[in-house]
């Protein structure tokens, strides 16, 4: 029986080779994205999850408490690790990093020869780090490999690149010395396999915390700054969390400034919710992925799915349809109900295996897809061993949902109508299903596309909205030698193809997560009415390079050691009520020292668009100057090979970078375009499932409908005519759809929205222009159809038996 | 007595008035017998030979095969029924396309529930018997019209079945063809099948030993 199921299926699946493509294809597709969608959400869940204490151990922040506001911090006081370590022996082990950061490093080959290679992920750890975190040794000690201060830990990557060596031999790395900036000598101790994808510490090297303490004495031993050191502790059982919370709570006046110990609280972060917590922002050199977006992410995997098997439903029954005449055959030759509904069942089943089998070939393409296209979040998916149950379990709800309806509308026609080919439908009910699930199809694809749309104007309008200030084609260098910076600025200038240069802390932008931080006050002011404040380095030439437009006042004159003049922004005055021409001599406390407003600039993004302007002060300060602006004359970008000459002269033992300020500023919205190509991707996807479903609908009202198209063309109608009655039946499901999706897109993206101070309002038109396209879709795809179906002989479909 | 009718009524209401396909149609069957039914398009000959084959329901009356009284039985009970003892043989022949000769002819057998083997040596005798074991791995549009009925009777008789219905089964072929197939019902019939077929010709009429008249659902 088995056998005879398996060869009428698959000649059955040659026989209709063009609706078996469909069928197979549209299910594949569906299984594949849902899987890879899956795989993603699981991997963006997993964070850390395999360290072997992971569900102990917890991140220390920190939460601010300043008279307007909280600031929440990932990050805290490098002191704080070993006062916790000394003070409180509830806490099992404190570890205390510092980093990613940037650092060059000299390595003398096997010839004498030496070959300068940049670092950009060196991560500064103390001894505890690898008992906390798992890490995985190739070569050296574990116990004592971070306990020498020059010393260094490479990953195989590194000991592959610096030293030629291959798996098996890393143990010839150790004792081998490299230079950090090409003077410091660090000995390798051990080195380690590449952390996994799924980490939050992406490093290539370690380097012991006590080499970091030793050369930034002021930094590490200050209380009341918090720059960029990240506390973890373990402990030994979760339940006491709240009961060292509290301690913390008491104990932390020992260390902190009266002031501080008023403002500063912390708190412990569950080290596995890092990475889906928006609070505390991205931890240096890592990036957030927010739950709320895997929760999205899980449901488009499932309306794929969803739509795809909808479609499957709708091919299905489409072309039982067709084969009645088998139906009433097997049932007179003594078949009963039950088992044309295991032959329906058997023969889609194999389908599905087929799709799943496919998928399997097709998920390992996106997801290498996946990988090398998002290299800026480090994405290291993999197919795993139990990602196959993953696409069982997928293929036993399609075969439960997809099967058994298709089954029972196979074997219910009746011998004696199926024997004579009249096609008993039992009009309405069937087809009135069929045509709610391709209109359930087109709910979702409309949701996708019209989002899409939506998505598509907000992203345009992060990269077109005036910023403010002047973004176009600079250049942004680094200054390693702030002291040299003016020298590059005049070497540059001698060129006649670069039209100007300014020098600053940052571009007027935060962008590449560096902001200086500040607090201000009025000097007659307490302490504790401090606000938050940006604080940005620019030369004189600063303003003009960025066409900052001044408001009141005037540009400083000149930079100096001590700083004594601010130029601030429009926000800044808010908190003070003041106009321009008021806030002129005005003298304004900050945490570096005091100073005199000269000038009121016009308000620009200083932050990335999600988020709102915040006040801002400029000041003529020599420190911090460690970029070059870099603008030509024109719009034209030449001879940027000339500029890397420039500078190669100038700042030996170091590795030239460059960036592009409009580049820069891109980067500042990863996950927004993450999720537009996310949502094009899938509407795109959505699209091509769901004109396949529709195709599988207007082949059965085709097949249905001959016979009334046939008597009307008799009767005297046009082919015209004919076509747009075809037109009408899918116009009708297109808009239906169109009219059930409109009021979740307008929800879900007005609440996406809301997420951003600068936003678009979706209007009506981007809704509509959604509807159109997918109706046009629809229409190619049916016009095929519709047009054979309209130009079909009469006679031939009129002939009686 | 193979079988027997007795006031069998069928209808169906349109637009609220009941129109008769079949009325008060009594007939008995006895083992051996080769009945014509005739009449004109639309007299019921159809609906007759599909309530004889338990394929249709009617509304009134009784019918009794073999003893058993078919309007008492349950669905699967009638089925159980038609599939030993009945066989049938359409006009539009209703191969299966997908399916060859060979496995034409044992699809009847898998529904059986016959094991392998048996399968096999049916379906040889068959092929064997019809001389169209050449013609095993053909499929049906690989054939001549009067092959395919030829298949089709094969296929009807391969259950061993006690009667066979033949709905008009030279109306797709020529007259050559047709003889051939009502040759071959004679000869069956010599050989104990019981058959009752419905024919527009009178000429095909006088193969079998009774024929009887229907107009208008009634008998005439």
């Amino acid at each position: 029986m088995l056998k005879n199921f398996l060869k009428i299926a698959v000649r059955n699946l040659f026989r209709n080779k063009l609706s078996s493509f469909i069928n197979v294809f549209g299910l594949t597709l569906g299984i594949s994205a849902c899987i890879v969608l899956l795989i993603f959400v699981e991997y963006e869940s997993s964070f850390d999850s395999f360290h072997k204490k992971a569900d102990t151990t917890f991140r220390v922040v920190q939460h601010t408490q300043l008279p307007n506001e909280t600031l929440y911090w990932n990050t805290t006081a490098y002191p704080l690790a070993a006062a916790m370590r000394n003070d409180l022996p509830e806490i099992e082990m404190v570890t205390q990093i510092s980093g990613p950061v940037t650092r060059v490093f000299k390595v003398d080959d096997a010839y004498g020869g030496n070959n300068l290679f940049e670092e950009p992920k060196v991560l500064f750890v103390d001894p505890f780090y690898p008992k906390v975190f798992d890490v995985e040794w190739l070569a050296g000690n574990k116990e004592d490999a971070l306990k020498e201060t020059n010393s260094v830990v490479l990953t195989e990557k590194l000991a592959q690149r610096y030293f030629n060596l291959t798996k098996g031999n890393y143990h010839k790395a150790l004792g081998r010395i490299i230079a950090l900036q090409t003077k410091d000598p660090l000995k390798v101790t051990g080195v380690i396999g590449t952390p996994k994808g799924n980490g939050d510490h992406q490093y290539n090297m370690l380097i012991p915390y006590e080499f970091f303490k030793t050369n930034n004495p002021y930094y590490s031993s200050n209380w009341s700054g918090n720059y960029q050191g990240t506390t973890y502790v373990v402990l030994n059982k979760v339940a006491n969390k709240s009961a060292l919370e509290s301690k913390i709570a008491g104990w932390k006046k020992t260390y902190l400034k009266p002031l501080d110990d008023k403002r500063i609280s912390y708190y412990l972060q569950p080290l596995m919710e890092i990475h889906n917590e928006t609070k505390y922002g991205s931890s240096p050199g890592g990036y957030i992925m927010p739950k709320n977006i895997l929760n999205i992410a899980k449901i488009i995997a499932l309306f794929v799915l969803l739509i795809a098997l909808v479609n499957f439903v709708n091919l299905v029954t489409a072309q039982s349809h067709t084969r009645t005449k088998e139906v009433g055959v097997r049932k007179v030759m003594g078949s009963n109900r039950l088992h044309l509904i295991l032959q329906s069942i058997f023969e889609n089943s194999l389908l599905i295996l087929i799709a799943s089998i496919l998928s399997i070939v097709l998920i390992q393409g996106l997801i290498q897809l996946l990988n090398s296209n998002l290299t800026l979040m480090e994405l290291k998916l993999a197919f795993l061993p139990r990602h196959f149950v993953y696409i069982l379990i997928v293929a036993v709800i399609a075969t439960g949902i997809a099967c058994v309806y298709p089954a029972l509308v196979f074997a219910a026609s009746n011998p004696v109508n199926a024997l004579r080919g009249r096609v008993q439908l039992r009009k309405n009910k069937s087809s009135d299903i069929r045509k709610g699930l391709v209109t359930a199809q087109f709910v979702i694809v409309q949701l996708f596309v019209i989002g899409a749309i939506i998505l598509a104007f907000q992203m345009e309008h992060f990269k077109n909205s005036d910023l403010g200030f002047d973004k176009e084609t600079a250049l942004i260098s680094e200054i390693p030698d702030t002291e040299k910076g003016l020298l590059f600025r005049e070497k540059l200038l001698s060129n006649s193809e670069i039209a100007k240069v300014a020098i600053g802390s940052g571009p007027p932008m935060a962008v590449n997560g560096l902001q200086l931080g500040t607090t201000f006050r009025l000097p007659e002011q307490s302490p504790e009415e401090s606000l938050e404040a940006e604080m940005k380095i620019g030369d004189v030439h600063y303003l003009d390079f960025f066409g900052l437009e001044l408001l009141a006042g005037r540009n400083f004159h000149s930079n100096k050691d001590t700083f004594d003049e601010f130029i601030v922004n429009e926000t800044l005055l808010k908190s003070y009520g003041w106009t321009p021409q008021e806030a002129l001599g005005k003298k304004v406390q900050i945490n570096e020292g005091e100073a005199t407003i000269v000038g009121v600039v016009k308000d620009f993004h200083n932050n990335a668009l999600q988020n709102e302007i915040s006040p801002c002060i400029l000041l003529n300060w020599n420190y911090f100057q460690n970029s070059a602006f870099i603008k030509w004359e024109g719009s034209k970008v030449s001879g940027i090979d000339k500029i890397q000459t420039y500078w190669e002269e100038l700042f030996t033992n170091s590795v030239y970078k460059q960036q592009f300020l409009d580049d820069a500023i891109e980067k500042e919205y990863l996950v927004e375009n993450l999720i537009f190509k996310g949502f094009t991707t899938f509407s795109i996807l959505s699209i091509i499932i769901g004109c396949l479903g529709l195709f599988g609908l207007m082949s059965f009202i085709v097949s249905r409908k001959s016979r009334e198209i046939s008597i009307r063309k008799v009767l005297g109608a046009t082919l015209l005519e004919n076509i747009a009655l075809f037109s009408l039946e899918y116009t009708k499901i297109v808009g239906l759809s169109f009219i059930i999706a409109s009021p979740f897109v307008y929800y879900f993206m007005g609440q996406w929205l809301e997420g951003f101070t600068y936003r678009i309002q979706p209007s009506l038109w981007m809704f509509l222009s959604g509807g159109f396209i997918t109706l046009f879709i629809a229409l190619l795809t049916c016009s095929f159809q519709s047009v054979k179906a309209a130009l079909v002989n009469p006679a031939k479909n009129l002939r009686s038996e | 007595m193979l079988l027997e009718l007795k006031n069998i009524f069928k209808w169906v209401n349109s637009g609220g008035q009941r129109i008769f396909l079949l009325k008060d149609i009594n007939l008995s069957v006895e083992e051996g017998e080769f009945i014509s039914v005739m009449g004109p398009s639309g007299s019921g000959k159809s609906t007759l030979l599909n309530v004889i084959g338990m394929l249709d329901q009617f509304n009134e009356g009784e019918y009794y095969f073999f003893d058993e009284s078919v309007h008492n039985l349950k669905e699967k009970h009638r089925s159980n029924l038609y599939k030993e003892y009945i066989g049938f043989v359409f006009q539009a022949y209703h191969l299966l396309d997908d399916l060859t000769v060979y496995e034409n002819l044992e699809m009847p057998l898998l529904y059986k529930k016959y094991k392998g083997a048996e399968r096999k040596a049916m379906v040889a005798d068959m092929l064997d018997r019809f001389n169209i074991v050449g013609k095993k791995d053909l499929f049906p549009a690989q054939l001549s019209g009067g092959q395919q009925q030829l298949v089709g009777v094969a296929r009807a008789l391969i259950g061993k079945p006690k009667l066979i219905l033949a709905d008009e089964p030279t109306g797709n072929l020529n007259s050559k063809q047709g003889e051939e197939i009502m040759e071959l019902f004679k000869q069956l019939n010599k050989e104990g099948v019981t058959i009752i077929q419905v024919t527009h010709s009178e000429k095909n009429a006088e193969y079998g030993s009774r024929i009887i008249n229907l107009l208008d659902g009634r008998k005439v």
